[in-house]
């Protein structure tokens, strides 16, 4: 087991993040089940309520997709299926079981793909809706049911309320303490860097929640330590847009730039921890509203206000209160090819955000480091145009 | 000027009428403001067309103006456009030929593109987005589009059916799925009495649910003469032939054009007329949407004696006796029951048969019922929504069933650049020569 304590925060997320899965392995080898699941709709206080261990798959921006190509389309999103062909090629062997939450095409599409590969002993789609209506939240509820059922078939044991409940509270105070991290990078200069908070994130989505939170605060100790740097008057704070960013190469790409990466609406970030769930009389309840209606996530349609800017406002208004917040002068909007649901957002995220008095850089790229050095062009054309 | 292309021929004269109805279709939307009705940006198979025909909605087609346009090659132009707002080519290119129709349309307020194949669409008074199991771009379409007809509201309903899983019995989570379904449609009925300011006519939909259900049994009956050797109507022709279906239910029009198709393809068989003369292979396209840009690789296969007599592709029903629908009074409900029933129907075959799949199911269905000897598929790039799994239905199918030849085609629906039709037809002849070792083995 990795080991937190105060003043080696940073050390341990180092090791969980370089050694990714390998508390899942050591857990695995205890005895304890390990699902896998993809993507920011992974309802992780159902599993951890059910005894197993959630583990949010990730792939490697440095490995070439070699195996998972003879099973799966390149027209599919390339994060997917670089997480698809670490799988196929044993990364993941210590998985019991997965969790494929429908977010977009990508991940619907291939679940067949995905399940018939991979043969693991567990495996469930999630058949989240798109809409946020009160039908669809009774609908999320019983999807959730299902879940539930099939989980307590496979370990065999009852997912009572009491122990939802509890994992629900476990999980929100994950989340305020992972909040409160973030508020260390409204300083100027941040005190933690993008590079170390993205560590940070990705570690913390590969362990148990309790040993989630240790790190977390342990993190938090040792940063708040720190004595604060002279800042330099011209480094630009930027915040990042985009879906699964799980590694430290973009951000390293802006921060050797010399500017701050001080936020993010990312799905392994912000839009993971902003939001917590209500503690609500059936706790189903409370999940499936996190979920469906406060997560922002572009495959959840959000469209009730009766003006387009009360539309904008409701979809990306979070994103104007980051800008204020954490005094953004710049925002990347790092979109993976072939997404659609990010994709279609595009020019309304540009105008929306740049109006918020953010200027944007909108890049498209695979999942991959092959093309960092273009990216990094970009990123400092970018930087002096704002300068 | 965009290249214009010689129309493919037609094996049948029923399936030539088909511009008409897609021309009809377009320029309703134009000549709906004079008439007194709304317009709706509108998708095919989502169950809404039946609560839009029941209450004069006219419904704008974008999937089938892009492929006008892609069919007339004269895409380019819109696609450019789009991407000019930083909508990447990577992303639907039904969607995007359709935003830069749109935006081109806004810069001009309100008035047609000059050029625009077939007289353009006319501007919406709504958008109907739907959520589905299926396509991303049909809820985030009608958003990104939005962001240039800001005073357009858009409605997204949702319509699921219960996921494939072999361990699971669908069958005791369809109540679960009718119920969703049925009340996300009942919202619908709610927004657009609000915005046409008119109540649903419940007698009227019933009557055109009916109608409906109808269609679906006559294009059935119709599609399963296709079975004849030689075969009548081939793949080429349902590219066409599936308009009246799939953008014209719950139409009396959709309806007399299976009656004429019926009584044609069994006038062929009746006179030993065949697509392809003679027939040497049978063959199913077993998965992906056409580029329309490049129909004619349906007569080149015909050329050479190959006949599709069978598509998954916009067969989008079945026999209604086949499906068992629960009896309901609800039309809403019927619609809901309709759709789940369909998309899960051959879930209970793939159970019966270990490592397949219900897609799989469905394509080993009719390799039976229609003799096929191989099977194509096509690959989109820009459409992950039918594309993304096909290499695993086609290694299922090996698995399972049988060792058949296979082509899987890479293009896109719109993107004409993607295309290049010397390297087509060589893949093409290299899977026929396949396709003749398969035969002889087989003897």
């Amino acid at each position: 087991m990795t080991d937190i304590r105060d003043g080696n925060g940073l050390a341990a997320a180092e090791k969980l993040y370089t050694q990714y899965g390998s508390r899942a392995r050591e857990l695995k080898a205890s005895g304890k089940k390990v699902i896998g699941y993809l993507s920011a709709l992974g309802p992780v206080e159902i599993m951890t309520a059910a005894g197993v261990l959630p583990i949010r798959l990730k792939g490697n921006v440095s490995e070439a997709i070699s195996k998972g190509d003879a099973y799966m389309e390149t027209i599919v999103c390339p994060f997917v299926r670089n997480v698809f062909d670490l799988a196929v090629k044993g990364k993941y062997d210590f998985l019991d079981g997965m969790v494929l939450p429908h977010q977009c095409d990508s991940i619907d599409r291939t679940n067949e793909t995905w399940s018939y590969t991979l043969g693991l002993p567990y495996w469930h789609f999630l058949n989240v809706p798109h809409v946020t209506d009160d039908p669809s939240i009774a609908f999320m509820k019983e999807i959730l049911r299902i879940f539930i059922r099939t989980l307590e078939k496979f370990t065999g044991k009852a997912i009572t309320d009491q122990a939802i409940a509890d994992a629900v509270t476990a999980h929100n105070n994950n989340r305020k303490l992972m909040r409160e991290l973030y508020d260390l990078r409204k300083s100027n200069p941040p005190l933690i860097s993008g590079s170390e908070m993205m560590k940070v994130l990705v570690a913390a989505m590969s362990i148990p929640v309790e040993e989630s939170s240790a790190l977390i605060e342990a993190v938090t100790k040792e940063v708040k330590e720190r004595k604060p740097a002279a800042a330099n008057p011209k480094a630009k704070r930027i915040m990042l847009i985009g879906d699964q960013i799980d590694d430290v190469a973009v951000i390293e790409a802006i921060e050797s730039t010399g500017a701050y990466l001080v936020m993010d609406d990312l799905s392994t970030g912000s839009k993971m921890y902003w939001q917590d769930v209500d503690a609500t009389a059936d706790p189903v309840q409370g999940i499936a509203e996190r979920y469906l209606r406060k997560l922002k996530i572009p495959t959840t349609f959000v469209g009730s206000a009766d003006t387009y800017q009360g539309i904008l406002e409701e979809r990306f208004g979070h994103m104007k209160k980051y800008v204020n917040e954490f005094k953004v002068d710049g925002a990347i909007l790092f979109i993976y090819k072939y997404c659609d649901p990010y994709g279609f957002e595009v020019p309304a995220i540009k105008s929306y955000v740049e109006a918020a008095g953010a200027p944007v850089l909108y890049l498209e790229d695979e999942y991959s480091t092959s093309s960092l050095a273009r990216v990094k062009t970009r990123i400092e054309a970018f930087l002096e145009m704002i300068a | 000027m965009a290249e214009e292309k010689k129309g493919r021929a037609v094996a049948t004269s029923t399936a030539a009428k088909i511009p008409k109805f897609v021309r009809g279709n377009l320029s309703a939307t134009l000549k709906a403001k004079e008439e007194g009705k709304k317009v709706a940006a509108a998708f095919i198979a989502d169950g809404q067309d039946e609560i839009m025909r029941a209450m004069d909605i006219v419904p704008a087609w974008g999937e089938s103006f892009s492929g006008v346009c892609a069919a007339k090659r004269d895409a380019e132009k819109y696609l450019q456009k789009a991407e000019s707002d930083n909508f990447s080519r990577s992303l639907c290119t039904y969607a995007t030929c359709n935003i830069g129709f749109d935006m081109m349309r806004e810069e001009l307020g309100g008035a047609t593109p000059e050029g625009a194949p077939w007289g353009g669409m006319g501007r919406p008074d709504m958008m109907l987005g739907n959520g589905q199991l299926l396509c991303d771009p049909r809820f985030k379409w009608p958003q990104a589009t939005q962001h240039y007809q800001q005073d357009v509201p858009v409605f997204v309903t949702n319509m699921y059916y219960p996921p494939w899983d072999p361990n699971a019995d669908h069958h005791e989570q369809e109540a679960i799925y009718v119920k969703y379904a049925t009340e996300e449609l009942r919202e619908t009925v709610k927004f657009c009495e609000k915005i046409t300011g008119k109540k649903m006519d419940w007698d009227r939909l019933a009557a055109t649910v009916e109608l409906s259900d109808k269609t679906w049994d006559l294009f059935i009956d119709t599609y399963e003469l296709r079975k004849h050797i030689p075969t009548p109507m081939d793949t080429g022709d349902a590219m066409n032939t599936m308009v009246p279906l799939t953008f014209n239910l719950g139409t009396q029009e959709a309806y007399d054009f299976y009656v004429d198709l019926n009584a044609e393809l069994k006038q062929k068989i009746a006179d030993g007329v065949g697509v392809a003369n003679p027939e040497k292979y049978r063959i199913i396209w077993a998965a992906g949407l056409p580029s329309w840009f490049a129909l004619g690789d349906f007569q080149y296969f015909n050329g050479k004696g190959v006949v599709f007599p069978v598509e998954v592709t916009y067969r989008g029903c079945e026999k209604i006796e086949r499906l068992d629908l629960p009896k309901t009074n609800d039309p809403l409900e019927h619609i809901a029951w309709r759709w789940v029933r369909y998309w899960t129907h051959w879930y209970d075959a793939a159970k019966k048969r270990p490592g397949s799949t219900p897609k799989v199911e469905r394509i080993i269905e009719y390799i039976e019922d229609y003799k096929c000897d191989g099977a194509v598929f096509h690959s989109a790039f820009s459409c992950r929504s039918w594309h993304a799994g096909i290499m695993q239905q086609a290694a299922t199918l090996k698995k399972v069933y049988k060792d058949i030849p296979i082509l899987i085609m890479e293009g896109d629906i719109v993107d004409i650049s993607s295309y290049n039709e010397a390297d087509t037809h060589n893949r093409i002849d290299a899977f026929i020569e396949t396709l003749a070792a398969y035969k002889k083995r087989q003897g």
